[in-house]
């Protein structure tokens, strides 16, 4: 074709010094507002504190030893893990049927329902946090209905703790594990089902035989997205979290605006991010091993 | 598991599933649902029953001064953060997809880092980096620089699958029938990315207008954007006046969704 014999030329003409331009105001805000900004997160948590400004002097990994020494932050810290790793498997459980769904609907109602999987992602934190407060709460929209049906006769206690930070970021999230399975799942070939169908194996062995192996790409993007959302979330369980459910972000944050400690709220901050890394890391190897069988 | 020999117990599984899949659906839409019905609501509380229509919360909203104030400087910023992006972002997207050689996955996977990693953290950076090269947030440059480096990669990621599915050939015509590089942007290339180039573009102000932790860590002081505002409000108040701002803001990223949904369609969405 022309345009194959034709597109060397092209290439030739347009001699790369003429187009480097064009990127050049995207790399200097990425590298000089993002990159850059990213390095000083360290320079700051090895600084000496100070009470007279931001920081002192001298350098010191004391607000590591500090921090690492202190069960307060342990403690937060091992709940910020259990909140995410609670969200990641019931965002999984509850996101798999869905995209599955999606995948296979042919309905004239399916971009409408890809809507409703899409809107919870673009709807404002604040305001779909604020929602699940308005459900939440003591004589919130759940407790009056369990109350109503008379299943309960006190309100139970679902904000101010895990629970309720769980219940709302599972919501929050769900959306990042349809998406990418969605994906992987509309690009599984139909044939091969059909091919373990004729071949005599039921259904459900089809789906975990075939169907679920395919899509383990899907689970492991959709999975590793949810978990780190959900550890690093701030405003959830910033508005329903209490002290009941705080967590790593919230610490920091109030570290960093409340108690002007920001030597210390930079060590606590890498700590966060440095457990996320680990746990990814992990799960990688983890699910390396299963999805290496896959073509 | 039962298998497939029999068809009842099939189709049992089939409803059981259905329902499953709805309840999955209904828990997705009804908070969401339930904010906007109850900003609409006259009753003085945010819970049921419904005492009838109402716009007062509205009325409410729009004769207080922080919220107008707040949403003036929310949409201030998306709308810069979105030029802006609109003209880095496809340049760099074009340079990605055309140009690039050496290098390229590295440029592309810095355009898209701040995609990888969380909003909280990126946040944090800026605060102390401001500081350092005495920028600081005594002025809106800050938010303004956050809520730019957020959202450029749903511009840049929106341009480069525009790109990627257009066909080149048509380029290379407009060049072999004599149009310059300038011509052959503006009458070709242009019109053919301008789907990505418009999603991309509503995704970024969509995400701006939401952004919290960015805007909680580098806003200058005494003001707010429209999230801070309602959080702010939250602390001290829980009423339908809070509904009503939650609600316009679900209406601006509905009609956001439908004019996606009606030029490119919904699925073409990258990020």
């Amino acid at each position: 074709m022309s345009a194959v014999e034709a597109a060397p030329r092209v290439e030739g003409r347009s001699n790369r010094g003429s187009t480097t331009w064009m990127v050049v105001p995207a790399l200097v805000l990425l590298i000089g507002f993002f990159a850059l900004p990213y390095l000083t997160i360290i320079t700051m948590s090895l600084r000496e504190a100070s009470t007279r400004a931001v920081y002192g002097e001298g350098f010191t990994l004391a607000h590591y030893t500090t921090a690492l020494g202190d069960f307060y932050i342990w403690g937060i810290l091992g709940r910020t893990l259990l909140i995410g790793a609670t969200v990641t498997v019931i965002s999984l459980l509850l996101g798999y049927p869905v995209a599955y769904h999606l995948a296979k609907s042919r309905s004239r109602w399916t971009s409408l329902l890809y809507i409703f999987v899409l809107s919870p992602l673009l709807v404002g934190l604040v305001v779909r946090t604020f929602a699940w407060m308005i459900i939440l709460s003591n004589n919130g929209v759940a407790n009056q209905a369990l109350q109503a049906v008379g299943l309960i006769d006190f309100p139970l206690q679902l904000m101010n703790n895990s629970l309720g930070v769980t219940i709302a970021l599972t919501h929050v999230f769900l959306p990042f594990v349809i998406l990418p399975l969605l994906g992987n799942l509309q690009a599984i070939s139909p044939d091969l089902a059909m091919a373990s169908r004729s071949l005599g194996a039921s259904r459900m062995r089809t789906f975990w035989k075939v169907t679920l192996p395919l899509s383990m790409p899907g689970i492991q993007a959709g999975t590793i997205l949810v978990f780190v959302l959900s550890i690093s979330a701030y405003v959830t369980p910033a508005m329903l979290g209490g002290t009941g459910g705080r967590t790593m972000s919230v610490l920091v944050v109030q570290y960093l605006v409340d108690n002007f400690r920001w030597p210390a709220g930079a060590a606590l901050a890498i700590i966060m991010a440095a457990v996320a890394v680990i746990f990814v890391g992990l799960y990688l190897r983890l699910t390396a091993r299963a999805m290496r069988r896959l073509p | 598991m039962t298998g497939a020999t029999s068809g009842v117990e099939k189709t049992i599984w089939d409803r059981l599933f259905t329902v499953l899949v709805a309840a999955i659906y209904i828990f997705l839409m009804f908070p969401i649902v339930l904010v906007v019905l109850l900003s609409f609501n006259s009753g003085e509380f945010l819970a049921f029953p419904l005492e009838g229509f109402s716009l007062r919360w509205f009325e409410a909203l729009f004769s207080n001064k922080r919220f107008l104030d707040a949403t003036l400087y929310s949409i201030q910023i998306a709308a810069t953060s979105t030029i802006v992006n609109a003209v880095i972002g496809t340049l760099a997207a074009i340079y990605v997809a055309r140009h690039a050689t050496v290098a390229r996955d590295y440029i592309r996977l810095i355009m898209t880092a701040p995609l990888l990693v969380p909003e909280i953290l990126t946040a944090i950076a800026l605060l102390f980096y401001f500081y350092e090269i005495r920028i600081g947030t005594d002025y809106s440059i800050g938010i303004q620089i956050g809520h730019i480096v957020v959202t450029f990669p749903y511009v840049f990621l929106n341009v480069s699958s525009a790109l990627f599915n257009f066909d080149r050939s048509q380029e290379e015509a407009a060049r072999s029938l004599g149009a310059g590089g300038w011509m052959t942007f503006r009458r070709v290339t242009l019109p053919a990315i301008k789907p990505g180039i418009i999603t991309g573009c509503l995704f970024a102000f969509v995400i701006s207008f939401d952004i919290f932790n960015i805007s909680l860590l580098l806003k200058s002081l005494g003001s707010n954007t429209l999230p801070l505002e309602l959080f702010d409000y939250l602390r001290f108040n829980f009423d339908p006046t809070a509904a009503a701002i939650a609600s316009l803001s679900i209406f601006m990223t509905f009609a956001a969704i439908l004019i996606i949904d009606r030029t490119v369609g919904l699925r073409s969405l990258r990020f």
